[in-house]
């Protein structure tokens, strides 16, 4: 089931795939090929393939619980707002943050999970930023 | 002779003091990546690209530090294969069958000692053909135009497809969906905007640390919180480790010839070290027929097999690598897109044009070695008690990692968002049964194979049967047929028995 669905998105893709790469306008062209022919190709390899999966799907036992999706989708979420906050609140804020909760979602006591965070946390971004001068957000709190 | 003098000057490369202290670290680090069950070989190297490259190292000594990483990860998969019956690593499965029964025995300290020598006998002789066969690889690759490298590419997509994953047509799937997103960009023929979406970030082409670190790093993280339970895995005592001679000399054979075998399996486009060290594995147990009873019961000789296989294919992946500019496997891959980004292009050039490269990426893996069989002897103790770290101490610094390495490239927080969506579009492949090792390898070659055919087509003028125009390219079309019907045939004629 699993596989019919994606192997229906997949042909939905290479058909907008060889739409998108039929209407390329080039203005100019020296060699017979062209920019348009090897997405062409490719859209033709990925439809043929996604047919193929559509007819013959192989059976797929993932069942994930409910607790389990939830657990993934705040692993996303939490993910994301790591990306948001990375840079606004600066490193050290983000990371105490994010790895506070990761650290609960593995299954640590909140209280220890914030002193490793917060240790992690501020020991990296001084390990990162002077001693392998890497670009790291220092956020605005702290006046970045 | 000329070989050996390639070769000092590899080893002055490899033991300048900045690259020694990186081959030496990069071990460290990869047994370390390899030991924690979870992160392996491909998320260590893709976890430590992005640093090396914002740090500005020289190309070689970033490869250096990186092929480091990942052949010490197939030493470090065995430790936890042996002593927790979980492999550290896709390589490291057949080391379970007869590596932890050993443990339970209370012979894990034997067993971890003969298998660090096996590990080290496998590189140590995968190495020695590399010294031989790279400059005639290279020399032959010399001869071939772009048709030879489209029926090169396309030969390594098809042994790819046909040997690794659950189905040729998933492996299949996946190296178009990698050839895709290697479109994706400005077009070098034309100027003109593929598939950017409008979108300014992707002017350029899709990040590839971005993808290899979303794909890779990311859905792993997914993965382990989806698999998580409480930590409760029962540690074996270690026990005495020691080497003892009479069981070196009884798997003499054993490793030599899986040394073999996990060479050529490495060289092998797109099949690396967990198919060679299955095939090692079975080999001796045909061989030990017979006396196969104690297979899977902790034989020494099913124990030494798969260790030196694995680290063996895991050096000769790097033999294409080098010569060809294609890569033997997933974390190749990922080492081939790292030289791509320093702008040297692997392949038969490499050794005329830069030898301080590619010589001293194999020098520093003799002294890698060394330095690995010395870690792994009397330093094991400490990698055990790595172990037992928690994964809600280490979940936290593998994403702050990613995160940093990702954003100290552009400096930009649109990559860290397609990184996250990437990862969540891996971990649904992963979960449909498809391997992400082939997205990788069509999104390294895919620019490559576009311009190969480009140009051999400008050069007919539009005829495709410049693709069959020599002997070469005629072999290799054969070779390609070979590897797409081959696996088939031997299917059947097995079934028939």
């Amino acid at each position: 089931m699993f596989d019919r669905l994606f192997a229906g998105a997949l042909l939905c893709l290479s058909g907008l795939i060889a739409w998108t790469a039929y209407h390329f306008d080039v203005p100019f062209q020296y060699e017979p090929l062209g920019p348009k022919a090897f997405p062409l190709i490719l859209s033709t390899v990925l439809a043929a393939c996604s047919v193929w999966l559509l007819i013959k799907p192989s059976p797929n036992k993932w069942a994930p619980t409910s607790a389990v999706i939830v657990k993934l989708l705040s692993g996303v979420a939490l993910m994301t707002s790591y990306a948001f906050l990375f840079e606004k609140a600066g490193f050290i804020v983000s990371t105490a943050i994010v790895g506070t909760v990761f650290c609960i979602l593995f299954g640590e006591k909140p209280l220890r999970a914030i002193i490793y965070s917060v240790i992690l946390s501020i020991v990296s971004y001084f390990l990162m930023k002077h001693l392998l001068q890497l670009n790291v957000p220092t956020g605005m709190l702290f006046g970045g | 002779m000329e070989t050996l003098d390639f070769l000092a000057t590899g080893f002055s490369v490899a033991l300048a003091p900045m690259n020694l202290a990186l081959v030496l670290i990069g071990c460290f680090v990869g047994t370390l990546i390899g030991s924690l069950p979870g992160i392996g070989p491909i998320n260590g190297v893709a976890i430590l690209l992005p640093l090396a490259y914002a740090m500005g190292f020289p190309p070689e000594s970033a490869l250096i530090l990186l092929a480091g990483v990942y052949y010490g990860a197939e030493y470090g998969g065995r430790i936890s294969s042996i002593l927790l019956n979980v492999p550290g690593d896709a390589g490291a499965i057949m080391t379970t069958l007869d590596g932890y029964p050993l443990a339970q025995k209370g012979e894990g300290g034997r067993a971890l000692a003969l298998s660090a020598v096996a590990s080290f006998a496998g590189s140590m002789g995968a190495l020695t053909l590399i010294v031989l066969f790279a400059p005639l690889l290279s020399d032959l690759a010399l001869k071939f135009g772009p048709s030879e490298f489209v029926w090169l590419m396309t030969f390594a997509f098809t042994c790819l497809a046909t040997m690794v994953g659950s189905r040729p047509l998933k492996t299949t799937i996946g190296v178009v969906i990698g050839l895709l997103l290697a479109t994706v960009g400005v077009d070098s023929g034309t100027g003109i905007l593929r598939f950017t979406m409008d979108i300014p970030n992707f002017f350029d082409g899709v990040d590839f640390l971005v993808v290899v670190i979303g794909m890779f790093a990311i859905s792993e993280v997914l993965v382990l919180l989806e698999s998580w339970l409480r930590n409760d895995m029962k540690m074996t005592p270690v026990g005495k480790s020691f080497v003892s001679m009479s069981d070196l000399l009884a798997v003499k054979w054993v490793v030599l010839r899986s040394t073999l075998v996990g060479f050529v399996i490495g060289v092998l486009p797109g099949t690396g070290a967990s198919i060679g060290s299955a095939v090692a594995y079975g080999t001796e147990k045909r061989f030990a027929e017979g006396h196969d009873d104690q297979f899977g019961h902790g034989d020494i000789r099913g124990l030494a097999a798969p260790e030196a296989a694995n680290n063996a294919s895991a050096a000769g992946s790097m033999l294409p690598m080098l010569t060809l500019g294609i890569p033997g496997s997933g974390t190749t891959a990922i080492l081939l897109g790292a030289l791509l980004m320093f702008n040297i292009t692997p392949g038969p050039l490499l050794f005329e044009q830069q030898p301080e490269i590619a010589w001293g990426l194999i020098a520093s893996m003799f002294v890698g070695n060394i330095a690995l069989l010395v870690m792994n002897l009397p330093l094991i103790g400490m990698f055990v008690r790595l172990l037992s770290i928690k994964q809600s101490y280490l979940v936290p610094i593998i994403v702050m990692l990613t995160f940093i390495g990702i954003y100290s490239i552009h400096g930009d927080s649109f990559d860290l968002y397609f990184m996250v969506v990437l990862g969540v579009f891996a971990f649904i492949l992963r979960k449909l049964g498809f391997s992400l090792a082939p997205v990788i390898l069509g999104l390294v070659l895919g620019a490559v194979l576009e311009e190969n055919l480009r140009r051999a087509l400008s050069m007919s003028g539009g005829d495709w049967s410049i693709l069959l125009n020599g002997p070469i390219t005629i072999g290799l079309a054969i070779a390609t047929v070979l590897a797409m019907v081959g696996p088939f045939i031997l299917k059947r004629v097995k079934k028939q028995k």
